[in-house]
This record gives C-alpha cells, sequence and structure tokens, in this order.
C-alpha cells in the first residue's frame, strides 16, 4: 500500500517538476536596443526589443526610468515573431543623468526585465561642473559577439555628407539559424559611454495574471464606496466616442475587476468607463490599473569620472539637438499607419428611424422633440423627474423600461443630462423602437442622440463615469531619411540608418549618407538565434 | 512514514485547490470573445407545417463576417424568415442574430447529421443575403435555401379547433454556385440534373447513375447522384 503511494507521489512530482522545468525553458532572454547611448533631452529614442519567447503576450512594454525609479517615458509595443520595435518620445524636461530603459511583457512568472542604461542630457544645462557621473554596477551584457555576422565594403574613414553602402553578410546555416528578423543602425557612439542590454530579475510579482494572449488590456477594479470591497455584479461600460462608437462591457465578479481589450486601437485613446449597478443606492468607485508596473528599480549605481572629451560631446550634442529644433530638422519622419476600416454598424443596431431635429422649426427642450418630432418616443419630465420610452414595434406597445440612451455614442442614465435639449443643440437622433441585444446586455429600444457640439462637455468625470487617457499600442511607424533641402543648413542627424525588422538573407546591402557631424560611428546588427542567444556584430568607422 | 505520506498527498491538494482559487480570480471566461448583436425572436403564428428547419435546439458553430467564432450555442434555423437564431442561456431569450454580422453557421441536428450554412449574396430582383445548406462543396457547390413560406391552404381546424387557412409549406431551391458566375438552378430529379450537362456527357452519366444503382427520388439520391457524376469529372454548363 505504502509502496503503492510512494509511486504514486513520485509520478506526481516527477510531473510538477516537468512543468516547472518546461515554464522556465518558455522563457527565453529577452533584450533591448536603442539607436543611440546617449541622447538629448526631447530627441526620439528608437528601440528594439527581443521579446520572451513564450508566446503568451503580444504586447510589450518599453520605458524609461530615471535612477530614482521613476518612469518618465513609455511606450506599448506590438509582438509580431517575439520582437518588438518603435519609439519612445524623450521629454524635453528631463534632468541630465543616467536613465534606464526598460522592456517587459506582462507574462506570469516573467520577472525578468530587459534593461540598458542611456545617457541623457538636459538641453540647458551643461557637464562644467560635473565631475562623475552614475553608472549602473553589474552590468553584464546578454549580447554575444558572433563572428558569423559580417560588415563588409565599410571603409575605416568616411567624408561628411557623402553617400555609402556597406554590406552585411550572413553565413547561410546561420542565417537559418536565426529567429526572425535581425537588425541594423548605424549611429554616431561615444567611447565614454557605452552600454548593452542586459536582465534585471524583477523583486515585485508582474502584475495579476493576465497574460495579454490576444493584445492589450486595459483592467481596473470597481469598488463599493460604502466598504471600499470589491463590488460583485456590476456592469462596467467601456466607451470610445466616435460615428460608430466603440464599445465594451464586463461584469464584475467577486474580485471587482474588470477587463477591456484594447488591441483594435492603437496610439493615445480617451475611453469613457462607467460602472451602474442595479441598485440604485449602490455608491460605486472606478480606479484603472496602470498599463506599466511601477518603476521598481532603485538599481546599485557606481561614479565614473566625467572626461573633458565627454563634456565636448555632450557639448556638441546638446548644440546639435537644439539647432535641429530651431530649424525644425527631423532626423526621421514618424508616419502612422492607417488601418482599414471594418464595414460595420453601431453595437446597439441600425436605426429604424434618424431624424435631424435641427432641420425642423426651433423647439426648446427635449420633452417637445419627442412630442413633435420623434414618432414612438415619449418623453416626459413631470416634477423634474424625467422619464423616457420607446414604442416596441413588435408589440404595439411601450416598453416598461428605460431604452439605451446615448449622447454622441456614451451611455447614460441620467435624462436631466437631456431634458433641457433643443433642436438647436441637437444635430441628429437614432432610434431603435425594436428589443435589441449585444451580447448579454438587453436594450428596450434606443435612444441615440448625436449632439451639434460633441464636445462631451455635458459629461462631468465622478467616481462612476471616468474620462480616461490610455496608451494603445504604439501605431506603427514608418521611417524615412530625412531630405537635406538647403546645402547651407548642416546636417546633423546621429543616427545615419535605422532598420530594426530587416529579413536575415546572405547578403544585405545597407546604403546611408553620413552628416555633417565629424566622429566616431558604429555599425550595430543584433538578432537572435533560435536557440534564445542573442548576437551581435559591431564595426566602428570614423567621419572626417 | 504512513502519516507522512497522507500529509504530502494533502499538501499537493492544497497546492492544487490552491492553484484553482488563483485561477478564478482573473478575467471571466470567454470575456473578450465576440459579443452577437441582434433582436429578440418574436413568436411565430401556429400553423400547419414547421416554420424551423430543426425541431428542437441544435449545438452549432456561428462564423462572423469579422473573423471571429462561437462555438457550442444553442442554434435554431427559421427557415420561414431565412434567419439563425440563438439561445443565450445568461439570461433566458431567444434572439435572432444580425445577418449582416454572420457569415456562415453549422449545428448537429438530433441525427448526428451536421448541418452547414453559409451566407451568400442573392442576385434576384430583392439583392438580399441568403443562408445556403452547403450539401457537397468543389466547385460548383450544391447548395440548397431551406425556404419554408406562409401559404394559403384550404381552410382546416388545428388541434385546439381553431379554423386556419394558412400553412408552413416547404420550397426548398437547389441551386449549383459557381464562385465567378453565380447561381444556377437545379431540381432534385434526374431529367433536371442532366440538362445541366452537354449531351454527349448526359449519356455517360445515364449510364454512371445506373451502373451505380442511383434513382433520384429524394434530396438524399439527389446529393450521392451528384457526387457519383461529380468524382468522374463532368462539367456542369452553367
Amino acid at each position: 500500500m505504502i509502496y503503492r503511494m510512494k509511486r504514486k507521489l513520485t509520478i506526481l512530482l516527477f510531473l510538477i517538476s516537468n512543468c516547472v522545468y518546461l515554464n522556465a525553458q518558455q522563457n527565453l532572454p529577452t533584450s533591448v536596443f536603442s539607436d543611440r547611448d546617449v541622447y538629448v533631452a526631447g530627441e526620439t529614442m528608437l528601440v528594439k526589443a527581443f521579446t520572451s519567447t513564450s508566446g503568451q503576450s503580444k504586447v510589450n512594454y518599453v520605458d524609461l526610468l530615471n535612477l530614482q525609479g521613476k518612469r518618465v517615458s513609455g511606450a506599448i509595443l506590438e509582438i509580431n515573431n517575439n520582437q518588438a520595435d518603435g519609439f519612445l518620445q524623450l521629454p524635453d524636461s528631463l534632468s541630465t543623468g543616467t536613465y534606464v530603459l526598460r522592456s517587459y511583457s506582462k507574462n506570469t512568472g516573467d520577472q525578468l526585465k530587459a534593461v540598458k542604461e542611456v545617457w541623457i542630457a538636459n538641453r540647458f544645462v551643461g557637464l562644467e561642473k560635473t565631475k562623475q557621473i552614475p553608472r549602473l554596477a553589474q552590468i553584464n551584457a546578454t549580447e554575444h559577439e558572433n563572428n558569423d555576422i559580417k560588415i563588409e565594403n565599410l571603409p575605416e574613414k568616411l567624408g561628411t555628407n557623402a553617400n555609402n553602402s556597406l554590406t552585411v553578410n550572413l553565413d547561410q546555416t546561420f542565417a537559418n539559424s536565426l529567429d526572425g528578423d535581425i537588425a541594423v543602425s548605424i549611429s554616431l557612439l561615444d567611447d565614454q559611454f557605452r552600454s548593452g542590454s542586459t536582465l534585471w530579475k524583477s523583486e515585485n510579482s508582474v502584475l495579476g495574471n493576465n497574460s495579454q494572449q490576444e493584445g492589450l488590456v486595459l483592467s481596473g477594479t470597481v469598488v463599493d464606496k460604502k466598504n471600499l470591497q470589491p463590488a460583485y455584479g456590476i456592469n462596467v461600460f467601456f466607451t470610445i466616442p466616435d460615428s460608430i462608437p466603440g464599445f465594451q462591457y464586463y461584469q464584475t465578479r467577486s474580485d471587482g475587476k474588470f477587463y477591456f481589450q484594447l488591441n483594435n486601437y492603437s496610439g493615445t485613446i480617451q475611453p469613457f468607463i462607467q460602472c451602474f449597478s442595479s441598485s440604485p443606492l449602490q455608491r460605486l468607485k472606478i480606479t484603472i490599473d496602470d498599463s506599466f508596473i511601477s518603476g521598481e528599480m532603485r538599481p546599485a549605481t557606481t561614479m565614473q569620472p566625467v572626461t573633458d572629451s565627454f563634456k565636448t560631446s555632450n557639448s556638441r550634442n546638446i548644440d546639435a539637438i537644439t539647432f535641429q529644433k530651431i530649424f525644425e530638422q527631423r532626423p526621421f519622419k514618424i508616419e502612422q499607419t492607417t488601418r482599414g476600416r471594418t464595414k460595420e454598424y453601431p453595437y446597439y443596431g441600425n436605426p429604424n428611424k434618424t431624424i435631424d431635429p435641427h432641420l425642423f422649426i426651433d423647439l426648446p427642450n427635449f420633452t417637445e422633440i419627442s412630442r413633435e418630432l420623434l414618432p414612438g418616443v415619449k418623453f416626459r419630465n413631470y416634477n423634474n423627474e424625467p422619464s423616457l420610452q420607446v414604442l416596441n414595434s413588435a408589440a404595439s406597445g411601450y416598453f416598461d423600461d428605460m431604452p439605451l440612451t446615448l449622447i454622441d455614442g456614451i451611455p447614460i442614465r441620467n435624462l436631466n443630462l437631456i431634458k433641457d435639449m433643443g433642436t438647436q443643440d441637437v444635430k441628429r437622433i437614432e432610434i431603435c423602437s425594436i428589443e435589441r441585444f449585444y451580447g448579454n446586455l438587453r436594450f428596450p429600444g434606443v435612444v441615440a442622440i448625436y449632439t451639434t457640439k460633441g464636445d462631451y462637455s455635458i459629461f462631468q468625470d465622478n467616481d462612476q463615469f471616468i474620462h480616461a487617457t490610455v496608451d494603445a499600442v504604439q501605431p506603427k511607424i514608418k521611417l524615412t531619411d530625412w531630405e537635406q533641402k538647403d546645402q547651407n543648413i548642416p546636417d546633423l542627424r546621429q543616427v545615419l540608418y535605422w532598420a530594426p525588422s530587416l529579413k536575415p538573407q546572405d547578403s544585405i546591402q545597407v546604403d546611408f549618407k553620413t552628416s555633417s557631424i565629424v566622429g566616431k560611428y558604429c555599425v550595430s546588427v543584433w538578432g537572435r538565434l533560435k536557440d534564445g542567444t542573442l548576437v551581435c556584430s559591431k564595426k566602428q568607422f570614423e567621419v572626417k | 512514514m504512513n502519516q507522512t505520506v497522507i500529509k504530502l498527498i494533502f499538501l499537493l491538494f492544497a497546492c492544487a485547490i490552491g492553484s484553482d482559487l488563483q485561477a478564478q480570480t482573473g478575467p471571466t471566461r470567454g470575456w473578450d470573445s465576440v459579443k452577437i448583436k441582434g433582436t429578440k425572436q418574436e413568436v411565430y403564428n401556429v400553423y400547419d407545417g414547421k416554420p424551423y428547419f430543426t425541431d428542437g435546439w441544435c449545438i452549432g458553430k456561428v462564423e462572423f463576417t469579422n473573423g471571429e467564432a462561437l462555438d457550442s450555442l444553442y442554434l435554431k434555423y427559421s427557415s420561414y424568415k431565412d434567419e439563425i437564431i440563438y439561445f443565450n442561456e445568461q439570461i433566458k431569450t431567444q434572439i435572432r442574430i444580425d445577418k449582416a454580422t454572420v457569415s456562415a453557421f453549422s449545428f448537429k441536428d438530433k441525427d448526428g447529421v451536421i448541418h452547414s450554412f453559409q451566407k451568400y449574396p442573392f442576385d434576384n430582383w430583392a439583392k438580399a443575403d441568403r443562408y445556403f445548406e452547403i450539401l457537397s462543396t468543389d466547385s460548383p457547390n450544391l447548395m440548397c435555401y431551406r425556404k419554408v413560406n406562409l401559404n394559403e391552404v384550404s381552410p382546416y381546424r388545428d388541434s385546439t379547433g381553431k379554423l386556419k387557412n394558412m400553412a408552413y409549406e416547404q420550397e426548398y431551391l437547389y441551386y449549383f454556385y459557381f464562385p465567378d458566375k453565380g447561381f444556377s438552378p437545379v431540381k432534385p430529379n434526374k431529367s433536371n440534373l442532366l440538362s445541366h450537362f452537354d449531351k454527349e456527357s448526359q449519356k455517360a452519366i445515364k449510364k454512371l447513375l445506373r451502373r451505380n444503382r442511383i434513382d433520384i427520388l429524394d434530396e438524399f439520391s439527389f446529393v450521392a447522384a451528384w457526387q457519383t457524376i461529380k468524382k468522374q469529372g463532368f462539367k456542369v454548363l452553367f
């Protein structure tokens, strides 16, 4: 008996250990690279990340932290083939110092984050009086120099403002062993501040257990204001007003959490998030989770003496960026690719009737509008208690319940918001005089009012109604070379070439033009092998 | 020793239950799946005949125009209105799914037969979308429009003794569907099926059907005949 139990226990333990092993095996190293190591506040940092190969998440977070662990910039990037690329806008107000570029996904158990230190100089603060600068302690680069990546046809010295080309040759077997694309960059090099990608083990556990397998997810919590406990069974609505409003809903469970998918959106979005309880007396409060994880790191640093050449290059960079700002030179043009719109209709259905009240005689309030212009819609305002009903065309009687009422696509329950609307305020009214369903939501008729102003000024934020600003996935960008229009204005580009996703081939030709800035430049090629090894190849040249 | 083993097993059980409980937090299952848009299904008047294709609810799958799909739904196809109706278990309501959102659906009937329907724009005078049951794939597809009409009939008394003069009557329409040319009507009988082939092929097809002992008497034998013909590579004329 005991023998059999022991055997079963051994098998069980073996299975558990196997699971743990497989789980650990799935998370191959992540890494993050940027176009340069040294920047000036106000610049754009180009970023490439090799993400965890577990394939659990479709989004990668890249953010910039100062040495106090405070996030100063961030972007959410879409993962394709375990890689992501994008850019970070460095705020103009950043103070001079060392910063940490961090890359991670919200995979469960993925506590490893790729980090890279960068130097950012404020345009208005020089390094004249600075004697030492902080550097991250214990930096062990995760990438390995690989001889199978050969950067060829590159002279050691090049002239300024000249067209050039080089070749990146990959061994055939090596090219086949690469996992996905390779990244190539040519940029100004500062010998005094060089850094590589390294892994950082997070002390905090990763947010929730939401692995974002289908894309970016917005989450939050609804609590009962009375006892500050998570509120159960609350309908949370997410609306993005548009000509066809975007809408999602979620009914909270015992943890009071709600989740909305943002994979159809890009850039910064401004959704209206509201919650409704079935009990009119229940007072609720919505909070939205931060998209990024907190700036948990307070890395150990060592002090490095500042050399005169670093001070000189720092002030040269500041001058170059100031000049670029004055002459509105943009080293890269970021073009947002538009997503194709699908043929759709509102979630509340195609309206039976559409009325344009402003085409009719002036009516002072919504009671008059409903009486004169909206057949089958009964709006009454007796004793300052407005009510709204829609005629059910299938049953030839009015619905007992209040219809779904929307102002500019945003659901409302407080009819006081519409009672004073006259024909001058209303652009269009859409009516569905039928019982509609959207998932598990039932709409006993629909009255959708689109206002002439359309500025949502009618809505006021409160604990149950939030007009949030949320970062969705960064739009796809197209980087185009800067065109020099006036020969008298110097070309002050510090990044001569940036291609974050190139298909590995035997021979890749890289065409680039040197700028007016003299100094040392570096050609960098990064990739990741199928076994997870991060590989790179670097070659320097000088522009004179 | 024995007690240690039992304690360990309890510990493992506790761990398993703990992880299960942890799994219960987080998003509800299927929270991010497509939300069905529709209207409440009205009750049809009771007459002789059947307005629905199946007698009861069948478990099936609906594919939507946005590429998403929902499985394990209780479905019922209304042949009378050419609409797919699903039963929403959460709110206990029969909902007519908006035709504009559906691209295809399929369900298994009580006999275990899978019926696959697909939506096609039908270029008749009304130019409306119709659901066609796919009877045989490969170009051209053999499809059936499972139409039921409410027709005026000789007066009769229903089971409650009420006098009525309307009845639901089947009027199934069969088509060959050519992706590049469109629909070509076909009737489930031998002569009409043969008329879709050139004269030389007709003789050979007759011989083929005779050899395979296929006599077209109903839909089942009609589909069997077409599949036998198709195997031999005879070309259908549009």
